[in-house]
């Protein structure tokens, strides 16, 4: 029997390492790199999925900012979503975390609640809301008709429709946040406050000059996650109303599937992918630059 | 040979064996290798080639619904106990069944037979993805000539033809069924009003006037329901007002045409002059004619179902309003189809089930069963529309056999043209600000990408 080197050897452990890992690799390749090259690829093409695809380079690219009459619109209420649902979102979380990490009776099952409309299925919710917003029938506009308020249609005005997204999408991720940020102020020593306490610091200066800033690795990630979450957000406009009325709610995600499936642009829709790719990117480049400006670490004390 | 077969040989092997297969099962077919659209070789060789000894396995796809599924199993199982030697897979897809679909056709395995989407006759039928069916309708004997002609014509392709519909073109799929357009209205509302009830003889200006004896705005009771674009521009008021939505050789937008600019702002005065019909925004959530909110409405055929598990009032059909001018009452026939997929390689036994799915046996039985709206043969069909609830359901039909043209939603890049030029009358509506304004914008918009479209069609 012919002995095998040590490098034999390990040259046949490597093998093996690899031929183990073998099925995972190939499963990303397959179903992740490749199609992310094929749409890059799509994304220099005219394609209707049915044809074969026509060779135009960056036509689809130029196209969208110069003919695309509704990609604007898509980008700037991605835009006006995103603000309205992250800053809203991240005060909301600190408010109610700092609420719900005070010692009172049920917190666990407040905690609880407030969690709800994050495990629940968006469609599910998004129903239900199409439901509260109705303006006839829905509870919404019957409570501000007690106080005398004539409510608007909310989801079927071009005035009112984002708006009411907006409340939509920052009641259902309100529970995500206040979990993060829950964890992130048990995650602060008492010792901090003690010592404000001693030197005569009153609740709004341990707030402003304890809470936040220690909470600010916190607000940062929901910051950096949030603005992903927005620009991909597609199921709140698709269930709540569909891009409409007139386009009001007509998001990034949205005029892509559009293109995509219901126009058969697969070209435009793989360039508009790419686009918020790269805008996603930058805008996470440029938190992180901002960030290392205002974000605390307590380990690096 | 003294070499053992040892734990790692066979993790090597299990491993190389593994990633091929997994390699060969995901390889894509190369997007590309769909031909052009050209008289297929299977087209006269079908009386030729029976191979009646062996089984052949046919695929079949649907959209489904509650009920829907189940009725169209029935009609297949009929199918298959006539036809001992073809098996049938059906694939029933609950959702988002064009992706679906879409994306078999895209990886290079769609079904054989399946249901059909006018709006894609031509893109598809332009890009070889279906078999031409012209010479085995016409081998066959089927009887399409006692098809209502608006149904045909919405299969109906000639190359380089922009929209379906030329007389005399090539067959590139069956209808499914025959929707018309229905005039529903309120009998408890306008019993209340004290408002006789439509009649065969009412106009535009008829609807109007019960409109405004039966609106109670602040009581959240409208007479009217302005139905949304997707189903006005199924076509009937602008056509009704002798309008049309394009030239002729589709190469000119006509939206701001006399008969349609009439008809769009007629409907808007409907709102915001007239006041009858509710502005969309304050629409209910549920259709507003089931919900009580509305007294008549115009809307698909296919609402009768819904309609009919309304107990809170009763409710009938009538014939639609016609043109006060032009006594015009055109409305659509509407169908999905069935077309049969050009990589088939059954294609005489997918053309038996196609001709079974919309022959009239099949179509006798889809009106049995309730939940398909038949049929593209009038008095098959009447079967279906003589069934209470309503007691006039069979007005729709009447309707349809005495005025109706081929849906219009059927033209080359349909959907891009009109999600660009819609935006605007859509705000108009919404927002009620200037209907004629929307309309100039309309149509600037829609001669623009009307042209872009034409450049692709002439590229593709």
């Amino acid at each position: 029997m012919r002995k095998q080197t040590l490098h034999g050897m390990r040259r046949q452990e490597g093998f093996l390492g690899w031929l183990f890992v073998a099925p995972m690799a190939l499963g990303i390749c397959i179903f992740q790199i490749y199609p992310i090259l094929f749409s890059l690829y799509i994304s220099l093409t005219q394609w209707n999925l049915v044809g074969a695809p026509r060779w135009l380079g960056i036509q689809n690219y130029v196209n969208l900012f110069t003919e695309e009459r509704y990609f604007p619109k898509a980008m700037s209420n991605t835009g006006t979503y995103a603000v309205g649902t992250i800053v809203p979102g991240i005060a909301l979380g600190i408010v109610f975390a700092m609420l719900l990490n005070q010692k009172i009776a049920g917190r666990f099952a407040y905690r609880a609640i407030y969690f709800i409309p994050v495990v629940a299925p968006t469609v599910a919710l998004g129903v239900l809301w199409q439901w509260i917003y109705e303006p006839h029938f829905g509870i919404l506009n019957a409570v501000l008709k007690v106080f005398g308020v004539q409510g608007p249609a909310w989801l079927g005005s071009t005035h009112w429709a984002m708006r009411s997204m907006i409340i939509f999408a920052l009641w259902q991720g309100l529970g995500f946040n206040i979990v993060i940020f829950l964890a992130g102020l048990q995650s602060i020593s008492t010792e901090y406050y003690e010592a404000a306490e001693i030197d005569g610091a009153n609740a709004l200066q341990r707030f402003l000059h304890i809470t936040l800033p220690l909470l600010s690795p916190v607000t940062f990630f929901m910051l950096v996650t949030g603005v992903i979450g927005a620009c991909q957000d597609f199921v709140t406009p698709y269930i709540l109303t569909g891009g409409g009325p007139a386009n009001a709610t007509l998001m990034a995600v949205m005029f892509l599937y559009g293109k995509a499936f219901r126009e058969q642009h697969m070209g435009l829709a793989s360039a508009v992918a790419y686009i918020l790719f790269a805008v996603i990117v930058t805008l996470t480049i440029i938190n992180f630059r901002l960030g290392k400006k205002w974000v605390f670490y307590e380990e690096a004390v | 040979m003294n070499e053992q077969f040892t734990r790692r040989t066979f993790l090597k092997l299990a491993g190389a064996g593994t990633a091929g297969a997994l390699l060969a099962a995901c390889a894509p077919k190369a997007p590309g290798t769909v031909q052009p659209a050209e008289p297929t070789k299977a087209e006269g060789e079908v009386a030729a080639t029976p191979a009646p000894a062996e089984t052949k396995k046919l695929v079949f796809s649907s959209y489904t619904w509650s009920g829907y599924e189940a009725a169209m199993r029935g009609v297949i199982d009929d199918f298959v106990a006539a036809n001992s030697d073809v098996e049938v897979e059906g694939q029933y897809i609950p959702d988002d069944y064009w992706t679906k679909l879409q994306t078999q056709v895209a990886g290079g395995t769609p079904p054989d037979v399946g249901i059909s989407d006018y709006g894609r006759v031509v893109s598809y039928a332009k890009s070889g993805v279906l078999l031409r069916i012209t010479d085995l309708v016409a081998g066959s004997g089927f009887p399409i000539d006692k098809m209502l002609p608006g149904a045909v014509a919405q299969y109906r392709w000639g190359t380089g033809d922009f929209d379906t519909g030329s007389e005399g073109a090539d067959l590139w799929g069956l209808p499914s069924d025959a929707q018309a357009q229905l005039f529903a209205y309120n009998k408890n509302m306008f019993d209340e009003a004290g408002v006789a009830y439509p009649t065969d003889d009412w106009t535009w200006n008829d609807l109007v006037t019960a409109g405004k004896a039966i609106t109670n705005a602040d009581a959240n009771r409208w007479g009217f329901l302005v139905p949304g674009w997707g189903m006005w521009m199924r076509g009937w008021f602008g056509w009704q007002a002798g309008g049309e939505f394009a030239s002729a050789d589709f190469k000119t937008a006509t939206f701001d045409s006399p008969g349609i600019a009439e008809s769009i702002q007629w409907m808007w005065d409907l709102i915001y002059t007239d006041k009858i019909a509710p502005p969309p925004g304050l629409q209910a959530a549920t259709n507003p004619f089931m919900s009580g909110q509305v007294a008549m409405a115009i809307d698909g055929i296919w609402w009768v179902p819904d309609f009919g598990t309304v107990t809170d009032f009763e409710w009938d059909m009538a014939m639609l309003p016609k043109h006060p001018q032009t006594g015009s009452r055109v409305t659509t026939v509407e169908s999905d189809g069935w077309w049969i997929f050009k990589d088939t390689q059954e294609v005489e036994a997918s053309f038996r089930l196609m001709s079974h799915l919309a022959g009239e046996a099949g179509q006798k039985k889809f009106g049995e069963l309730s939940y398909v709206i038949p049929s593209c043969f009038p008095e098959v069909g009447r079967e279906w529309y003589t069934k209470t609830p309503p007691e006039h359901r069979v007005k729709a039909l009447d309707n349809l056999v005495a005025e109706s043209r081929k849906n219009f939603l059927t033209f080359f890049e349909v959907w891009t043209i009109l999600g660009a030029c819609m935006p605007p009358i859509d705000a108009a509506f919404v927002d009620g600000t200037d209907v004629q304004a929307a309309i100039e914008e309309c149509n600037t918009v829609a001669q623009q990408e009307l042209d872009k479209a034409w450049e692709l069609f002439n590229q593709a």
